[in-house]
């Protein structure tokens, strides 16, 4: 077992990679070129989130930190604000992981939803404090709803299809490899 | 349990001061674009560039499915279409022969009066590679950029009419920030009154004039073309056609087709020649100052 873990641990923050720049490649796919086109939640947002209260050691900061990023410089946005909100908001579900696991999905969903509203509006307020030119609010309230009504099917995506779960009591004995 | 506190307390310490450290690098990448913008949006010009042209072959194919499929979709009203279509057609055979003839006139009046239209009017063609990815912001990415001598600023039309601005160049791509985008002001005319406006983006499709003087004299029809103010752009070249929405705010019906931008040409523009010295360009030394840049200019054209 001690030989096998380390690689599926990397295989998984590479699948996590993998997945992010999927989400991105498909938004900068050039098809919706005309204004006012549909609001899509922020897919990478629920996936890190729900891979954090899940398997917080397959997605580790740094990683989390550069994906972030690199999602903000080719979505346009300025650079590191969302970033680090997202980045502190999955810390915060790591950090409640262990509480959660045992935990029905209604009350991890809380807890999520609390941080992505709270990573919309902050991200928002700080802007019009910045007086960074920012976005028209309607659309970006709207994403924010959308982001939180998506959730529960990322976590279905998560559970069913990437068999990424909540570790089994006795999986937490190995935790060399839970830092 | 006991065993749990432990490993808290041995990974605890590391892991937060790695997570402190992020923290402050992406706060820093954030304050530092606040304060130096140009230079990070450079950075992130170069990080788009690095990118996005290597997933081009994965792009390309995703991209003509979703088209042949949506392409499918309109097959089903081909034949609405193509009575809507024959009819159009009758009605621009008239247009071409009153165009043409219009031409000619237009070139014997021309030879008349020995005039030359603008030579340094030309164009390079890009094709699209990618969209902002968010509904928040209208852009789009072009696979030509400093190394195909794009310069940032230049004027981008789909052929028909104005689509955006050149903003942030990489060395094989740039970026096209759209007319649409709600950081975009364009100086505009609306001809035939004359009046002068700024065509200001708000993320609508259409998007609405501001700063008109007199909103009596343009109504709804009126063409809308750039004005060249502040020499950013060339003038005259075509935007769209003035409506008013139901709110009675005007807007502009923009020509270009924003639903699938798939090629779209840059327009070089080496800025207006600004009269600076009035005094030189009365004692004719101006003449010889001109010289030099007219040599150039000249080498342009021919190639």
């Amino acid at each position: 077992m001690n030989e096998r873990v380390p690689s599926h641990l990397w295989t998984m923050r590479l699948a996590f990679g993998l997945l992010v720049m999927a989400i991105l490649f498909m938004r900068l796919l050039p098809l919706q070129t005309a204004s006012g086109g549909l609001i899509w939640p922020n897919f990478v947002l629920c996936f890190a989130l729900a891979w954090s209260v899940r398997r917080p050691e397959f997605v580790p900061a740094v990683l989390l930190a550069g994906l972030f990023l690199l999602s903000d410089l080719l979505l346009q946005r300025p650079p590191g604000l969302w970033a680090v909100l997202a980045l502190i908001a999955c810390e915060q579900m790591k950090g409640q992981a262990r509480a959660l696991r045992d935990a029905s999905l209604a009350s991890e969903f809380g807890a999520v939803a609390i941080r992505i509203i709270g990573v919309g509006v902050a991200y928002q307020v700080i802007l019009s404090v910045l007086l960074v030119e920012s976005t028209p609010l309607i659309p970006a309230l709207l994403q924010i709803v959308v982001t939180v009504i998506a959730y529960p099917l990322v976590v279905a995506i998560t559970h069913g299809i990437m068999n990424v779960r909540k570790a089994a009591p006795n999986e937490l004995g190995s935790k060399r490899f839970g830092t | 349990m006991a065993k749990d506190s432990t490993n808290v307390d041995y990974a605890g310490p590391l892991r937060r001061l790695v997570l402190a450290v992020l923290v402050l690098i992406l706060m820093g990448t954030f304050l530092l674009w606040r304060i130096d913008s140009p230079r990070v949006e450079r950075f992130r010009a170069q990080v788009t560039d690095q990118i996005v042209p290597n997933l081009e072959w994965a792009m390309a194919p995703i991209t003509g499915t979703v088209n042949l499929a949506r392409d499918f979709q309109s097959y089903r009203r081909i034949v609405e279409q193509n009575s809507e279509l024959r009819r159009e057609l009758r009605q621009m055979q008239s247009w071409k022969e009153a165009a043409l003839q219009l031409e000619q006139e237009n070139a014997r009046l021309l030879d008349l009066n020995n005039v030359r239209l603008d030579p340094r009017l030309t164009y390079i063609t890009g094709v699209v590679l990618a969209d902002s990815g968010s509904p928040f912001r209208q852009s789009v990415l072009l696979n030509v950029g400093a190394r195909d001598g794009i310069v940032e600023g230049w004027a981008t039309m789909d052929g028909i009419g104005l689509v955006g601005r050149i903003s942030g160049v990489a060395q094989n791509t740039s970026r096209v920030i759209m007319v649409t985008d709600a950081s975009s002001r364009i100086p505009a005319v609306i001809q035939p009154s004359g009046q002068r406006a700024i065509v200001a983006g708000d993320n609508s499709a259409a998007p609405p004039i501001d700063f008109l003087e007199n909103p009596d004299l343009v109504r709804p029809g009126d063409r809308v073309v750039t004005s060249g103010d502040g020499g950013v752009f060339p003038a005259g070249l075509l935007m769209g056609q003035v409506a008013a929405d139901p709110g009675g705010r005007l807007r502009v019906r923009l020509a270009a087709d924003y639903e699938r931008l798939e090629f779209l040409r840059v327009m070089r523009h080496y800025g207006n020649e600004a009269v600076s010295d009035s005094t030189d360009v009365l004692g004719g030394s101006a003449a010889v100052e001109l010289a030099p840049d007219a040599i150039p200019e000249l080498t342009e054209v021919t190639e």
